[in-house]
């Protein structure tokens, strides 16, 4: 039996070991998290069909689940866990030929440690623990989104950590005043209490813990930092803040509300704030002319998207969110590592340099325009299927307040298509005014991006295996009682 | 009227704040499963401190995650900074008085001495590996005060720094296949309480935090003096 807590033990030990590697090797590092993303994938697809069956509860330390801190290997955790090494892995083989300057060796071990938190926070069954893996994953973003050195990419990180720094005090005070009523920090064992005490004052940690979490899941109107952090990282930082570190916020954030607190009275809320952040962040995107300032904001509105089904709190809907936060992590990923590569050869982050791309560098654009028609929702690519479902599951709830906020649902998908249409145009229909000499980005970067890209298909026309998987994951969700029972039996 | 705005605001999160705190009892010995840390800690770790066996017993993967989260901080800062300082820079500075010079040589020593006690004794008295660290790490700040232009080496600070990490990492996976099968499991012989040779691993892992807070903090010390120079 496979433990799941190697998921997070390995790959913080070959963190650790990067320093004693690059005193012999700087350059050696760089394998270090591809290393350790294929072990936390094997790990976790060897895990996928027992905890499909049994949730495993792995017990640190040895002593029952309310006095040690257990972790949760669910399908929710599993899943979560196997899409982080998954992304992970792609953009750590993309960064082996990105990253070239500075300090190299500690751009890897920060990328790493991004990972491990990440994982941490998806399969820790304890708050206090759970802020832990955050702080982690938090302050390895803010030192990446800096790693330029550039001026925007300083003030860029200033800016994300003195928000994230507030984010994360409230989180702090939310724990701390739970901590207090329940005198524990165990989640299940909250759970179990939140019954036996007065709704007024478990309101207010809940309150300030969504505002906390809401700040790294980009959450309207807690996002101020994002456009700017999201766009003055190196790309391939971009893409696991955009693919990686806002889905994990969210994820921590749901798994507040419906397992910890059981918050079933302010899901409507969440349905607004969803589809309001999924507006916004669209008609923001659509008036950029930078095209990685334009994917940051496309990010807002694919994560209010994903709140908004999540927050509808049907079996449906929860497996059609979860869809779509694994759509949206293959398809952002992808955009970003491709304008990545788009940008460096056309010395320019504006739209209008990019015209002609498509002669100049075929196989990036290709890849470009995958991610975009994949993100956008058009069959045969992963976003159709995960748009889809949420479409049905909105309509299956049978009211008209979710038929309207439908309505401006389906208005943000097609202000989306408006701009990646305009970007895919630039790329293949304008002329360029520059060079047209051909130009294809490293071996390495293409192997990650066509990853990513025949993921995208093959998921696309394929939705099966992993429709099932989310659809479980969505029970494990929404089945507050059986994590209790699991966990404290 | 923004000003009057967010003063709102503020009363309103003030009073649901205390709000909140008026339910916890304070004082009181209602906590569930702070009692049971009270009533069992000693025998269940063998730590005579019973923060100790919280810290690196019942909660020892926290303290995992924590020493990350200061390993993190500490390789960020020196990333962010070492793109900040492209260029090697040294600037000759004035030495100290002889006094402050002899001074921090003779203190050097004692106060490493200190910090070594503070975590080698951490599951007996108060303190632990990241109080002990810290005093370390200050021996250091005073070297660096008293008696300019000497530095740590950076090999062997970040060697120390990893070492410590994978001890600890390494004792909680030798968990998962010892005695338990647990990640982090105290499977060495818990011996008397109260004697040095106590408490299984919480010793060997408050002694590798110790060493690896000490060399992190001198480290992120010897960062910020480069960059102040």
């Amino acid at each position: 039996m496979v433990s799941p807590v190697l998921l997070i033990a390995v790959p913080l030990g070959l963190a650790f070991l990067v320093p004693l590697i690059s005193l012999v090797s700087r350059r050696a590092a760089m394998l270090v998290p591809v290393v350790a993303c294929l072990f936390n994938l094997v790990v976790a697809i060897t895990l996928m069909p027992g905890v499909l069956d049994q949730p495993v509860v792995e017990k640190i330390g040895g002593f029952p689940p309310p006095f040690c801190i257990n972790l949760y290997a669910g399908p929710v955790g599993v899943l979560f866990a196997a899409l982080i090494a998954l992304a992970g892995l792609g953009i750590a083989v993309y960064a082996m030929a990105y990253i070239r300057t500075g300090p190299v060796d500690r751009y890897h071990l920060l990328y790493l440690l991004l990972l491990v938190g990440a994982t941490g926070v998806v399969l820790t069954g304890d708050v206090f623990n759970l802020f832990v893996f955050f702080e982690i994953l938090c302050i390895s973003s803010y030192a990446l989104v800096a790693y330029m050195g550039n001026k925007s990419g300083l003030e860029a990180s200033v800016k994300y950590l003195i928000q994230g720094a507030v984010g994360s005090g409230l989180l702090l005070m939310g724990i701390g005043l739970l901590y207090g009523q329940f005198g524990t920090l165990n989640m299940a064992d909250i759970a179990n209490r939140m019954g036996s005490v007065n709704q007024v004052s478990v309101f207010v940690p809940l309150a300030l813990i969504i505002s906390g979490l809401g700040v790294e899941a980009a959450i309207f109107p807690l996002n101020a930092w994002l456009p700017d952090a999201h766009s003055s990282a190196p790309s391939s930082i971009s893409a696991i803040l955009s693919g990686i570190a806002i889905e994990v916020g969210l994820y921590a954030m749901v798994r507040m509300i419906f397992t910890v607190f059981g918050a079933t009275s302010i899901l409507m809320f969440m349905v607004f704030l969803g589809a309001l952040t999924l507006l916004l962040g669209e008609l923001c995107a659509f008036a950029q002319s930078n095209v990685k300032r334009m994917l940051a904001y496309s990010s807002i509105g694919q994560i209010g998207l994903i709140l908004f089904a999540l927050a509808m709190a049907t079996s449906y809907s929860v497996a059609g969110g979860l869809f779509q936060l694994l759509s949206h992590t293959l398809s952002k990923a992808l955009l970003f590592l491709a304008a990545g590569y788009m940008i460096y050869r056309s010395g320019s982050m504006e739209i209008s340099s990019l015209h002609g791309m498509g002669k100049r560098m075929p196989l990036t654009s290709l890849a470009f325009t995958i991610g975009a028609f994949s993100l956008v929702g058009l069959p045969p690519f992963v976003g159709f299927p995960s748009k889809f479902l949420i479409v049905r599951a909105a309509l299956a709830r049978q009211q008209s307040i979710f038929t309207i906020l439908l309505g401006f649902v389906l208005l943000g998908t097609l202000i989306e298509g408006a701009y990646f249409f305009r970007v895919v145009q630039a790329i293949y229909f304008k002329k360029g005014s520059g060079e047209t000499g051909r130009s294809y980005a490293p071996a390495v970067a293409l192997v990650s991006m066509f990853i990513f890209a025949a993921l995208i298909i093959f998921v696309g026309i394929y939705p099966q295996p992993v429709a099932d998987a989310v659809g479980s994951a969505a029970t494990e969700l929404l089945d507050r009682a059986e994590y209790v029972r699991s966990v404290l039996q | 009227m923004r000003i009057f705005l967010s003063l709102v605001v503020l009363a309103v999160i003030a009073v649901g704040i205390g709000k909140t705190l008026m339910e916890i009892p304070f004082g009181e010995d209602t906590t569930n499963v702070g009692g049971y840390y009270i009533q069992s800690g000693r025998d269940d770790t063998g730590a005579a401190n019973i923060v100790t066996s919280v810290v690196v017993g019942y909660r020892a993967f926290d303290t995992l995650g924590e020493v990350t989260v200061l390993f993190v901080a500490a390789v960020g800062l020196g990333a962010v900074l070492a793109v900040g300082s492209a260029s090697g820079r040294r600037r000759d500075v004035e030495p100290a008085s002889l006094v402050l010079y002899t001074g921090c040589r003779f203190l050097f020593p004692l106060i490493l001495l200190f910090g070594a006690y503070i975590f080698i004794h951490g599951h007996l008295t108060p303190g632990g590996g990241f109080q002990g660290g810290a005093i370390v790490a200050s021996a250091f700040l005073l070297v660096y005060l008293g008696c300019r232009g000497r530095r740590i080496r950076h090999g062997w600070s970040k060697a120390t720094e990893s070492l410590g990490g994978l001890v600890f990492v390494g004792l909680g996976l030798l968990g998962l296949t010892a005695a338990g099968h647990f990640f982090l499991s105290n499977y060495l012989p818990k011996g008397t309480v109260n004697h040095l040779f106590s408490a299984g691993i919480i010793p060997i892992i408050y002694v590798a935090i110790g060493f690896k807070v000490g060399a992190e903090l001198a480290g992120v010390i010897d960062d910020l003096v480069e960059e102040s120079e």
